[in-house]
């Protein structure tokens, strides 16, 4: 259920890396429940977008503010706090290579819940790897998985702290259309079962269908068109048409 | 105040290295975010909880994995230091001071100097490859947007670890060179191991102990801070890997020299 609520508010962002101007002005909201998807070809800033969210880059101009609070404003303290109710599902999984599934999903909990005990914190992990299939890769390394086991044993990771806001940067890259769309379905599967609000970088189109509540498109750092998937597809826009055909 | 700081380092670090800007004001901001990099060390440091299991798998790492390298060198550098001593000083009639020369001069200087240069290479090499690697598949970010402090997790640990395993490895590596000059001594000559160390310790003082147990602190400890600094802060992409574990070996050497030349002004000072 979307509501009016804005979790998050990005405004006026600009960012540039030397010569290279990569956000020019860019707003945009997002509702609390929704799922927006950020359209954009490669190289068109919508992974910086992302990370200027949860501070791993930050804009050279502009202000982002996540639920409630103003990023620039916020000490090391409350930007860690903050963080906890961000996930972020990087676009290879980034699970720690040198830790089992279970140690990767037991990490980020047993930081954040130190009064659990072994059995609540192995009760949660196999919850976790319940809802994304892969119970039975708990002992395995991040070596001996799948492109989409990878994904999907990151979804876990950032899940497992029950997230208010989801950020997935290209979640669908590198997999095959019918691991891509299970991805897809987990992703609306997950925003249903923990009522997250969600942006989802992505240039791939079934991804963009089966996810989004809303679309923007992104050229030339700066919003080009927005909407939802349909209203986008009907546009006679010949940039916006290439995304569709 | 330290971030504030930091953050103000690493714009200038930006806006310069955007601008032309003189090799001396480079090697300056290097400096500082050198500095700022240490001081964050020792503030993490006392940052409770201490990530004690991490702490140990490093130290197991560290110093068990690198036992084989530093038995062999320390072997030989006895031997040789032996062999290379025996025939001056049996020109001077002097053949039975070669033990304490050799205990000396393992003890204060070659011992902690050459074990640190191989753990530079071995160790240093080994953390900056491995943090370089998660900085570039993003393991590091992901740390630090799950709000799980990867610095601490990662960098104290590790500097912790060389600055408490490098001592100890110093002192094996003393006692398996003051065994390959004992091997030395007796390829052609017959001493018993009784005497060979009656000689060596008798030539020895505590206070040659104290300083070269300091000084092997230190060189842990700037092991550590080259391997953690190249490869906590490599560049995105998957030579950045070799460039991060390359420059950290390169750098702890040459922080090991700048270490030993402080420490020995210091101890001519005091002692």
């Amino acid at each position: 259920m979307i509501s009016e609520e804005k979790v998050l508010k990005l405004d006026n962002l600009f960012k540039s890396f030397g010569s290279k101007v990569v956000l020019d002005g860019i707003s945009i909201d997002l509702n609390k429940g929704e799922n927006l998807v950020i359209l954009g070809k490669s190289g068109s800033g919508k992974s910086v977008l992302v990370k200027c969210i949860v501070k791993l880059i930050e804009p050279d101009e502009g202000t982002i503010s996540v639920l409630g609070t103003d990023l620039a404003e916020a000490n090391n303290k409350e930007l860690n706090a903050l963080r906890i109710r961000i996930g972020f599902l990087f676009q290879g999984g980034a699970l720690y290579d040198s830790m089992t599934v279970r140690e990767n999903l037991e990490f980020p909990l047993a930081r954040h819940h130190r009064k659990l005990d072994q059995n609540e914190l192995d009760s949660k992990i196999d919850e976790a790897l319940d809802n994304v299939g892969l119970k039975d890769a708990a002992d395995k390394l991040p070596s001996e998985l799948s492109g989409g086991m990878r994904k999907r044993i990151g979804l876990a990771r950032t899940l497992i702290l029950n997230p208010e806001i989801m950020l997935y940067d290209e979640p669908t890259t590198g997999l095959d259309p019918v691991t891509g769309n299970e991805i897809s379905e987990l992703i609306l599967e997950m925003q249903k079962k923990y009522q997250t609000s969600s942006i989802i970088i992505t240039h791939d189109m079934s991804c963009a269908r089966l996810t989004s509540n809303r679309i923007a498109m992104i050229r030339d750092g700066k919003i080009y068109k927005s909407g939802t998937f349909d209203e986008l597809k009907s546009l006679e826009d010949s940039w916006v048409k290439s995304f569709f055909v | 105040m330290i971030a504030k700081i930091n953050r103000s380092v690493k714009q200038v670090v930006l806006v310069k290295s955007e601008t032309s800007v003189s090799n001396l004001q480079k090697v300056f901001l290097l400096f500082a975010d050198w500095w700022l990099f240490l001081i964050r060390f020792f503030k993490e440091l006392f940052h409770m909880p201490f990530e004690f299991n991490e702490f140990i798998r490093q130290g197991f790492q560290i110093g068990n994995k690198s036992l084989g390298l530093v038995t062999i060198t320390g072997f030989i550098m006895g031997l040789v230091l032996t062999i290379q001593s025996k025939p001056t000083l049996s020109d001077f009639g002097a053949e039975s001071w070669l033990p304490g020369m050799v205990a000396i001069s393992l003890v204060r200087e070659i011992g902690p100097v050459i074990t640190a240069l191989i753990c530079a290479g071995k160790i240093g090499s080994g953390i900056g490859a491995e943090l370089g690697s998660m900085r570039v598949t993003e393991q590091i970010d992901a740390m630090e947007v799950s709000g799980t402090h990867p610095f601490r997790f990662l960098v104290v640990t590790r500097m912790l670890a060389t600055s408490i395993l490098i001592p100890i490895l110093v002192f094996y590596s003393d006692l398996v060179g003051l065994f390959g000059s004992y091997v030395g001594v007796n390829i052609d000559g017959d001493v018993s191991l009784q005497l060979f160390l009656l000689q060596a310790t008798g030539a020895l003082e505590f206070s040659d102990l104290i300083p070269a147990t300091i000084k092997s602190i230190f060189f842990g400890l700037v092991i550590g801070l080259a391997g953690c600094y190249k490869g906590y802060n490599a560049n995105k992409g998957t030579e950045s890997v070799g460039i991060a574990a390359n420059e950290a070996v390169v750098a702890a050497s040459l922080l090991v020299f700048v270490v030993d030349v402080i420490a020995v002004q210091v101890t001519n000072i005091l002692v």
